[in-house]
């Protein structure tokens, strides 16, 4: 007869609750900077959404009138050092973690906003949510994008639980800050808030496994104002009080009511200590409500999803009129103070808009519109795609005389990879397996942990949660993250945090920061793992501006390529391929250093007949077919940069300048060739010097399979590579 | 109103010709039916005459160069115009053919290429418009550069398209001796050099000269080599008595003399090779590909040698021919032979060759096929032998005759009827004369 024994987490859920005893022990300077900080984030709000309903807000409006009690009392339990970041609904956020900074001793109610650093702060806030140049982010960021990462709000995210990866990698750059000594006053500690909607989504689940695993000092705030647009968090989840979840990763945690800002505040203060203390990540669940619809001036029950008496039983409990109560019981203010207050504010905010706007000339009804001059130069809409490039070593040119060594491909990474944990404390090399079976999967990061154990992390299988964290370690410009995908298929898993996040996170937030994530990813075709783990990501890559790609052919070329990949403030994708993990080649001797510069592709075969472009393993392959098929006196240029900012078009045009024809090798599967990209540039950068349409050699349209025959058939192989140049040949006329 | 001189078709399908020497220059007056100037095709050279009297106006085309069959080559003009009427001429020609552009084509038809002057193509003939010219992007630059309507190259390419090496073929070769189509194995053609710009120049201290091709000397040069490497020859001879055929020709030669005309030797062979190959009808007759042509008529090409090369006029109708009708056509054309003045069409046709080399003394040789022919003669000299008659040694005048055939359409056997049949004809010649 089997037993059940009920088990027990190892940590708690707890709901906190205030009592009068707990508001009579708040400092009272506390509670005046609670009522100050939501009366102006109400007021602003408010202000927001009247400008939204005059057309003046481009896109949505997400308001957060009704929660600000939340955020508010959270944020007062921070320090200027501290991280936050946000969603979507993240002006109250980021309205208080600004507050805050600027004004850590506390608000008056006597005075209000009445201060140049607070009007200033609410100024580019409000400019940047208008899309205008004195925005934090230039107007490129608005509404959904607030990021001032001097006052440690670290950037809100339009995508659903987006941020929360990112803000795992700020957590354990402050415990590796905390715990190498460089962080000062104890372990800083990152709010990473979401809603009740991202509460079930892949990245956020993926980070709260992640966070405990790491110890990370970071809190899953959790404002659960009930609805996803419409959907009730009961119709979309089995358990609905959502601080439940964290015990069953081992995270400490909290349900508080976030109407009271004093037990928000409370559970916050709790949640910090043990956080500093390093004892991981805690949860916070705040029940909120936001009082309009998704975004835009008008209440759910606008829309039907909702009723007006559930509202107004939520209005009731408004966290400002709690606050107010509380302080008028005590003494603390008046009700006439409390009304001054929220009319000075107002007529600060309301004054801030007036220099923003002017009447429209164009308009009959005296409609407003934006001041013209304050709009962004649309001559800079591309600005701030990709840092500028720096380099921190000396250059190896190609034709270089160096005494030389032997060395296997794979060893020639872990060489390099070594040398730039030596030099640089900032190198942090994350992914699955890297730590053990003597360097991983394939041994690129062989004896990397033993010697830098701090920093060298094997991950859980959760590609979406430890790329953010690489990209939130960048983003602390302290970090320099290697992260490796065991196999380039994985891009899709992650495809959030690379694409969304990671690529456009320099240029959205206006240049605010870099992003110098190093992404070392393996293409395993030839391996026989089949249709999900053999594509050539190139061409994807390609695609999402950001991205620098590089793709290695030799040892050589990776260790320069490595040292300047590492040099960037972009992030970089680097191919590495394995069928040239165990080749060996040269490299030279006792210099793990040098750089190969940014941008510089290396002819390989010189010649006057056709321009050969490659790339990785296929560059090999198109100098033999090269030499079988010497009529064509074929020129094969290793690309190595294969990115549309990095690749050299110096070379190709001077190449295909002089042969006047262009075949394109690549290995995997047409649909996401990387090719067709390229011949696109190709063929409108150097039409006139065409002799034939750009020949392209690519495998098959499917994936490969497992077969070994059918793996064979998929990729392009020699044959296919000198029926390429057959091709060549017949458009010259050749037979 | 000034008049414009476009390059004539002078073969039916030609696509190009060049002007290979101007006859007249800018301010002559001429008449119509005067020669005006010499177009190089790769067969011939051929005399244009003027349709129209006037006066030169303007000569388009330089010495040496290719144009496109339809291109304006001169203009004529009448007393009193000038140069910008000439110039006015010119644009209402591209203007006519614009308008023609214009007219509605079919929605699958591609519209004209524009030329590098962003005009549409100068039109062929009127009646046939011009076909999409295909020509890569760097052709069209280059061709661009060089001040060359690439329109007017012939493509190597895919569907004809003009590829780099066919404008940097023509621009290496000014003098208008493109060929109009490159062997399909040939290398991208080299750099030209300085001694290849159409003149002979000896390299200083060098013991040779490099001689520039003409046009038939690379129509030659190619046709033969296709020949030799692509048609499976055979050879078949045969010994002639010549001695009652010279006979007769002494004969005739009397009864001709008023007239001036003089029967050659070749002239009577060539007549008994029209009888032979009326004997033998499986032997007139040309490969096809896939299929072999029997011809009603004989027409036999005959070679005559000229300094530049070999021409093979074609006699026709050689087996309804009269002995003096036959001695004066070989006597026109071996005259305007020899000055390059053989029309084109005189070159068309054939189904047989006949080739003597009898006149330096040769004793036998073996021709190469003519394709699409089927059969060459080769004839060597009448010379006296020793002969064995019945058992006796004797002395004959004999010709030694052999046949090179395309086994592809003829066999030995057939080979062999024809020159029995041949033999016998020559050797009983009266039969010549029927």
């Amino acid at each position: 007869m089997s037993t059940d024994t009920p088990l027990t987490y190892s940590t708690t859920c707890v709901e906190l609750r205030t009592s009068s005893d707990d508001w009579d022990a708040a400092d009272p300077a506390l509670l005046e900077a609670m009522l100050v900080q939501m009366t102006t984030v109400r007021v602003f709000e408010e202000i927001v959404l009247q400008l939204a309903g005059e057309g003046l807000v481009h896109g949505p409006a997400h308001s957060s009138i009704g929660q600000e009690g939340s955020a508010v009392g959270s944020v007062l339990a921070l320090r200027g050092s501290d991280g936050v970041n946000g969603t979507h609904r993240g002006h109250h956020q980021f309205l208080a973690k600004g507050l805050t900074f600027l004004r850590p001793e506390g608000m008056k109610v006597a005075e209000g906003i009445k201060d140049e650093q607070v009007l200033e702060f609410l100024h580019r806030t409000m400019t940047e949510i208008l899309g205008l140049k004195s925005g934090f982010s230039g107007g490129r960021g608005g509404s959904m994008h607030l990021q001032w990462l001097k006052a440690g709000a670290l950037g809100t995210n339009a995508i659903v639980g987006g941020g929360v990866p990112l803000a795992a990698g700020n957590a354990w750059a402050q415990r590796h800050d905390a715990q190498t000594g460089s962080g000062t006053n104890g372990m800083d500690v990152t709010v990473t808030y979401f809603g009740d909607g991202a509460s079930n989504i892949g990245s956020t689940l993926e980070t709260f496994n992640l966070a405990a695993a790491w110890d990370l000092p970071l809190c899953f705030f959790i404002e659960n104002n009930l609805y996803a647009v419409s959907t009730h968090v009961s119709d979309v989840t089995g358990e609905p009080r959502l601080g439940a979840r964290g015990p069953g990763f081992g995270i400490k945690s909290w349900r508080v009511d976030g109407m009271d800002p004093l037990a928000v505040y409370l559970a916050q203060q709790a949640a910090v200590q043990h956080m500093r203390s390093g004892k991981g990540p805690t949860l916070i669940e705040a029940e909120t409500y936001r009082y309009f619809h998704q975004n835009g001036p008008f209440p759910g029950s606008a829309f039907g999803y909702r009723s007006k008496e559930e509202e107004k039983q939520w209005r009731d409990r408004d966290p400002l009129d709690k606050v107010a109560v509380e302080m008028i019981q005590r003494g603390l203010l008046t009700g006439e103070q409390r009304e001054d207050l929220q009319s000075r504010i107002t007529e600060m905010i309301t004054g801030i808009v007036d220099g923003i706007t002017e009447k429209d000339p164009e308009s009959s009804k005296g409609a407003r519109r934006i001041r013209p001059a304050l709009w962004p130069d649309t001559l800079t809409v591309d600005d701030g795609v990709r840092a500028e490039p720096v380099t921190a070593g000396p250059f190896l040119d190609d034709g270089a005389q160096t005494a030389t060594t032997t060395r296997r491909f794979v060893d020639a990474i872990a060489d390099v990879l070594g040398r730039r944990m030596a030099t640089d404390p900032g190198v942090v090399i994350l992914g699955e397996d890297v730590h053990r079976l003597k360097g991983g999967t394939n041994g690129a990061t062989r004896g990397l942990k033993d010697s830098y154990p701090d920093r060298v992390l094997g991950t859980p299988i959760s590609e979406n949660a430890f790329a953010g964290l690489g990209g939130g370690l960048a983003m602390t410009g302290r970090y320099k993250p290697i992260v490796e995908f065991m196999y380039s298929d994985f891009l899709w898993v992650a495809a959030d945090q690379v694409f969304n996040q990671i690529a456009k996170a320099r240029h959205m937030f206006g240049g605010q920061s870099g992003m110098p994530v190093v992404l070392r990813s393996k293409v395993a075709m030839g391996a026989g793992y089949g249709s999900q783990h053999s594509m050539d990501p190139a061409g994807i890559f390609a695609t999402s501006p950001g991205w620098r790609i590089v793709a290695p052919s030799t040892p050589r070329d990776y260790i320069g390529l490595m040292n300047t990949a590492l040099d960037l403030q972009d992030p970089v994708l680097v191919l590495e391929h394995v069928d040239l993990y165990g080749e060996k080649g040269e490299i030279p001797e006792d210099d793990l250093d040098y750089r190969l510069p940014l941008g510089q592709a290396s002819i390989r075969r010189a010649g006057k007949g056709v321009t050969v472009l490659s790339y990785l393993n296929m560059v090999d392959m198109a100098l033999l077919a090269a030499e079988q098929r010497a009529d064509l006196d074929a020129e094969v240029i290793d690309l190595r940069w294969l990115d549309r900012a990095s690749l050299d078009w110096d070379t190709i045009e001077e190449s295909i300048q002089k042969t006047n024809n262009v075949l394109i090798i690549e290995q995997g599967a047409r649909g996401t060739s990387y090719g067709a990209w390229l011949a696109d540039e190709i063929q409108r950068r150097f039409f006139d010097y065409l002799d034939q349409p750009i020949q392209r050699v690519t495998g098959r349209e499917a994936s490969p399979s497992i077969s070994k025959v059918l793996e064979a058939a998929a990729n392009a192989s020699l044959d296919d590579v000198l029926a390429g140049f057959d091709e060549v040949a017949r458009n010259l006329g050749h037979s | 109103m000034a008049t414009i001189i476009t390059m004539p078709a002078v073969v039916a399908d030609a696509t190009e010709a060049a002007i290979q020497q101007w006859l007249v220059s800018v301010g002559d007056t001429i008449a119509a039916g005067q020669p005006i100037a010499e177009i190089e095709t790769e067969k011939a050279t051929v005399e244009l005459e003027a349709e129209a009297q006037g006066t030169v106006g303007r000569l388009l085309i330089e010495p040496g160069t290719s144009v496109e069959v339809g291109e304006p080559i001169a203009v004529l003009v009448e007393p009193g115009e000038d140069e910008s009427s000439i110039d006015r001429q010119i644009a209402a020609a591209s203007g006519a053919t614009e308008s023609e552009s214009q007219q509605p084509v079919p929605s699958d038809t591609e519209a004209p290429t524009l030329t590098d002057t962003g005009e549409a193509p100068a039109a062929g003939p009127s009646t046939s418009p011009r076909e999409r010219v295909f020509s890569t992007p760097i052709a069209r630059k280059l061709a661009k550069d060089a001040g060359v309507d690439v329109t007017a190259l012939n493509g190597s390419g895919p569907q004809g398209r003009i590829l780099r090496r066919d404008v940097e073929l023509a621009l290496s070769h000014p003098a208008g001796t493109v060929p109009t189509t490159l062997p399909a194995d040939s290398p991208a053609p080299a750099e030209p050099s300085a001694g290849t710009k159409g003149e002979a120049v000896p390299l200083a201290g060098s013991n040779f000269e490099d001689l520039p091709l003409s046009g038939m000397r690379r129509a030659i040069a190619r046709r033969l080599t296709e020949s030799k490497t692509t048609v499976p020859h055979f050879y078949v001879s045969i010994d002639v008595s010549m001695d009652a055929l010279l006979a007769l020709r002494r004969q005739i030669n009397d009864g001709f003399e008023s007239t001036g005309l003089k029967v050659t030797v070749n002239d009577l062979v060539l007549k008994a090779l029209g009888g032979a190959l009326t004997d033998t009808p499986a032997a007139n007759a040309t490969w096809q590909g896939d299929s072999i042509r029997r011809y009603s008529s004989v027409d036999v090409s005959v070679a005559i040698a000229t300094d530049d090369g070999l021409l093979t006029p074609v006699i026709r109708g050689l087996d309804r021919l009269s002995i003096s009708a036959l001695v004066q056509t070989m006597t026109d054309y071996k005259e305007r032979a020899s000055t390059g003045r053989i029309r084109q069409q005189e070159l068309e046709g054939g189904a047989f060759s006949l080739t003597n080399l009898g006149m330096y003394g040769t004793k036998e040789f073996s021709a190469i096929l003519n394709p699409p022919q089927a059969g060459i003669l080769a004839v060597g000299a009448a010379e006296q032998r020793p002969v064995v008659r019945d058992g006796e040694l004797a002395v004959a005048t004999v010709m030694t005759c052999t046949l090179s055939a395309d086994h592809r359409v003829i066999d030995g056997s057939v080979g062999a009827q024809l020159l029995s049949s041949l033999k016998r004809r020559i050797e009983t010649p009266l039969s010549l004369l029927l």
